[in-house]
């Protein structure tokens, strides 16, 4: 019987199959390479798809049925799945270059998640806490906010690099940036809210500061410090740039670094 | 194509005193510095251990660290008053821009109309032969709404209100923050634990030092649950509830679980936790003692006392742990109550058995009254509403002109999603051809 790790499994292959047809297609420039990429892209989500879906049926079986959202496991999949799934919707603005830069981050998360010694990857229980239509809610938000911004921070990165055909020119840059960081900011604005009003009904208090509350508004700030500076400060060029690395950073430190530098009630770690 | 985003009018009044603080007070600058200090404040607060004892700071940090920490507060940051004063300048802040941001609104209407022909070459239109007419149902079929601006030029406009979304977005932030501020001010926190039949009035508050937070009526508890999935961590609790008045009258009655508060005259009651609570009845040397959990006895010489309660050891029964002092060493021996050999033992040669066990769950109940919440969520609906039009709508401008040769220009202009517009413009002008 096929359990969802085995279709993880080759949907992880398949985004390292993804990998490899980029780098063959900067090197070759073939217009059907990239065509091949795409569907791949497409086929690799639709198992990844599946298996998260199966995963959740499996956690009926096991007498715990939730949604697969609720462990550090759990939401490296997930992470990488809201990438492609932004991949696939921003496909008409984005470039190769970029969607091999998700496609790079996909793949990393998903061998992290399958390799690691540190990841519990069983089905778990899940706490009375957790057990709240909220949680799906503010999950999926939240992640693709994460997602967008990666969008966003890979402009930012290629920005520094020269063009060389592969990589899009500074103001198409500028521009999928902005693109992201809008639709990043207005989803993590309702991932802060959802998660707020879930807190409200958890714990009778809609914010209390804990790290990964503060840290997700300080990347709020950060996001909203930049959409500022570009309309009102006529940020742009290299700072741009700079700005959306740095408010990546925050993501980063906000997803994984509050797990394992700070304690608190959002910690995945028991 | 010019996409335009005309910012509020630059004011010329009279550069008085009040006039120049005002205009700082409203400035983006301002706005932007505070809200940067907000974030390296919370920076700080995330990594410094917040709310600890005096001996919990002095094991992590030096001793002039926490003289400092506690100079400024830090062990509370965002309680400090420092932080209170950077909210309240930004919240300043965010008035005065958003007062300056609508006057700026007002003036938007009678605005002259640009070059057409320019526009059209400059690439941002088209020139077509058809008739006013079939432009102006074209664009009406659209939903653009048409104003006349000239004899020859027309202005068919939509999602103006798009403009709106920042003053609703700025508005909302104030509002969340005006939410919180009426939670501080008028609201209360604090933690009930109750056993099964027991009742109480108040809740302890979490803040040291602090009174009792009296509910304004009398909360018992009917009766507790938990179930346990297969690998014994909880799956659910939950408590059955009586809210009683003065009288003793049984005003309300519900069932609270986690994420299932119950709410009776704006206080609300929040299933947070569950623990046990027994008294154990040992035979010290024939003498029959009762002990709470974590209180100390004495057998002989020998202190001890009960650490842990399990309700099944394997597949033994009910049995807690004993810690007791062998001379200098502490050490911990398991009684299972059911158990023969294991419920007698011999401690600092004093023969102890476990005879009973009795109690059981207690409930823990998080209380909270706040009346900032409905504000705070209204600010969040705002917010979410005034995101979407900013950003997911956007505003159109079409100008059309009739020139003396009966040709008729066609330019457009949009605040935001240039492409999509450049797209809209161009199936436009192929319906128009
Ligand atoms: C946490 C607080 C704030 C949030 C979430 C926020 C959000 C936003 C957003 C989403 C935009 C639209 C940006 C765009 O369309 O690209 C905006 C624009 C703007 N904000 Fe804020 N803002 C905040 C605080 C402030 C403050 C404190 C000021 C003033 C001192 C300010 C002044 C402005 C101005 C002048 C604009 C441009 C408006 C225009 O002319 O269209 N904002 N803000």
């Amino acid at each position: 019987m096929i359990t969802h790790d085995t279709i993880l499994g080759i949907s992880t292959i398949l985004y390292l199959a993804l990998f490899f047809l980029y780098i063959v297609y900067f090197a070759a420039r073939r217009k059907g390479i990239l065509r091949t990429a795409w569907y791949c892209l497409l086929v690799t989500f639709a198992l990844q798809t599946a298996g998260i879906g199966l995963r959740w049926v499996e956690s009926y079986r096991l007498g715990m049925g939730h949604a697969p959202l609720s462990n550090y496991y759990e939401s490296l999949i997930f992470f990488s799945w809201a990438i492609s799934l932004i991949m696939i919707v921003m496909r008409k603005r984005l470039y190769p270059v970029i969607t091999f830069t998700g496609a790079a981050a996909s793949l990393a998360l998903m061998a992290y998640a399958s390799l690691s010694p540190g990841v519990e990857r069983g089905i778990q229980p899940l706490i009375p806490a957790l057990q709240s239509n909220w949680l799906h809610v503010h999950v999926i938000t939240c992640f693709l906010a994460y997602s967008a911004f990666l969008v966003s921070f890979a402009c930012g990165g290629l920005y520094f690099f020269e063009s060389r055909g592969i990589v899009p020119p500074g103001q198409t840059l500028e521009d999928i940036n902005y693109r992201s960081i809008i639709i990043g900011f207005s989803m993590l604005t309702s991932g802060i809210l959802t998660g707020a009003v879930w807190a409200h009904y958890a714990w009778g208090s809609y914010w209390s500061w804990d790290p990964k509350e503060t840290w997700s508004l300080i990347t709020w700030i950060v996001y909203a410090l930049i959409l500022h500076l570009r309309f009102t400060g006529g940020l742009r060029g290299r700072r741009t740039a700079l700005l959306s690395i740095i408010g990546f950073a925050s993501v980063v430190m906000t997803y994984f670094g509050v797990n394992f530098f700070l304690a608190g009630l959002h910690s995945y770690a028991t | 194509m010019t996409a335009t985003r005309s910012s509020s009018g630059k004011e010329t009044e009279p550069a008085s005193r009040v006039a120049s603080f005002s205009r700082s007070l409203a400035s983006v600058r301002l706005g932007i510095v505070v809200l940067g200090l907000i974030a390296a404040t919370s920076i700080v607060g995330s990594v410094i251990k917040q709310g600890g004892t005096e001996e919990e700071y002095l094991s992590l940090y030096s001793e002039k660290a926490y003289h400092f920490v506690k100079l400024f507060g830090l062990d509370d940051t965002y309680h400090s008053p420092w932080f209170y004063f950077l909210l309240a300048l930004f919240a300043l802040n965010l008035i005065a821009c958003t007062v300056r941001r609508i006057r700026g609104l007002g003036g938007k209407g009678a605005k002259a109309a640009p070059d057409v022909k320019a526009l059209v070459a400059a690439g941002s239109g088209f020139t077509t032969t058809r008739t006013p007419g079939e432009v102006s149902r074209r664009l009406a079929a659209s939903s653009y709404r048409k104003k006349q601006l000239s004899e020859t030029t027309a202005l068919y406009e939509k999602g103006s209100f798009s403009r709106y979304g920042v003053v609703v977005i700025h508005a909302s932030v104030l509002v969340v923050l005006l939410g919180g501020l009426i939670g501080l001010a008028a609201g209360d926190r604090g933690f009930i634990a109750l056993r099964v039949g027991e009742t109480a009035e108040a809740a302890v508050s979490r803040a040291r030092a602090r009174a009792p937070v009296p509910l304004g009526f009398t909360v018992r508890c009917k009766d507790f649950n938990v179930t346990f999935y297969p690998g014994g961590q909880p799956k659910e609790y939950a408590s059955d509830i009586e809210i009683l008045d003065g009288t003793g009258k049984v005003v309300k009655a519900g069932r609270i679980k986690v994420n299932e508060p119950l709410s009776y005259n704006g206080v609300r009651l929040y299933q947070s936790s569950y623990g046990t609570s027994n008294s154990y009845t040992f035979r010290v040397d024939g003498k029959e003692v009762v002990l709470a959990e974590q209180e100390v006895v004495k057998a002989g010489r020998t202190p001890f006392m009960v650490v842990r309660y399990a309700p099944q050891v394997h597949d033994f029964g009910p049995g807690v742990m004993v810690a007791y002092m062998d001379g200098e060493e502490p050490k911990t021996l398991w009684f299972l109550k059911d158990v023969e050999r294991m419920r007698t033992r011999v401690i600092g040669g004093s023969r102890i058995s476990l005879e009973g066990i009795a109690g059981g769950y207690y409930t823990g109940l998080e209380m909270s009254r706040d009346p900032g919440v409905p504000v705070v969520l209204a600010g969040f609906g705002l917010m979410l509403a005034g995101l979407y039009i900013n950003f997911f709508t956007f505003h159109r401008r079409i100008y059309v002109m009739s020139d003396d040769a009966g040709g008729i220009h066609v330019a457009g202009m949009a605040s935001r999603n240039r492409e999509g517009f450049l797209e809209e413009m161009d199936r436009l002008s192929k319906d128009l051809a």
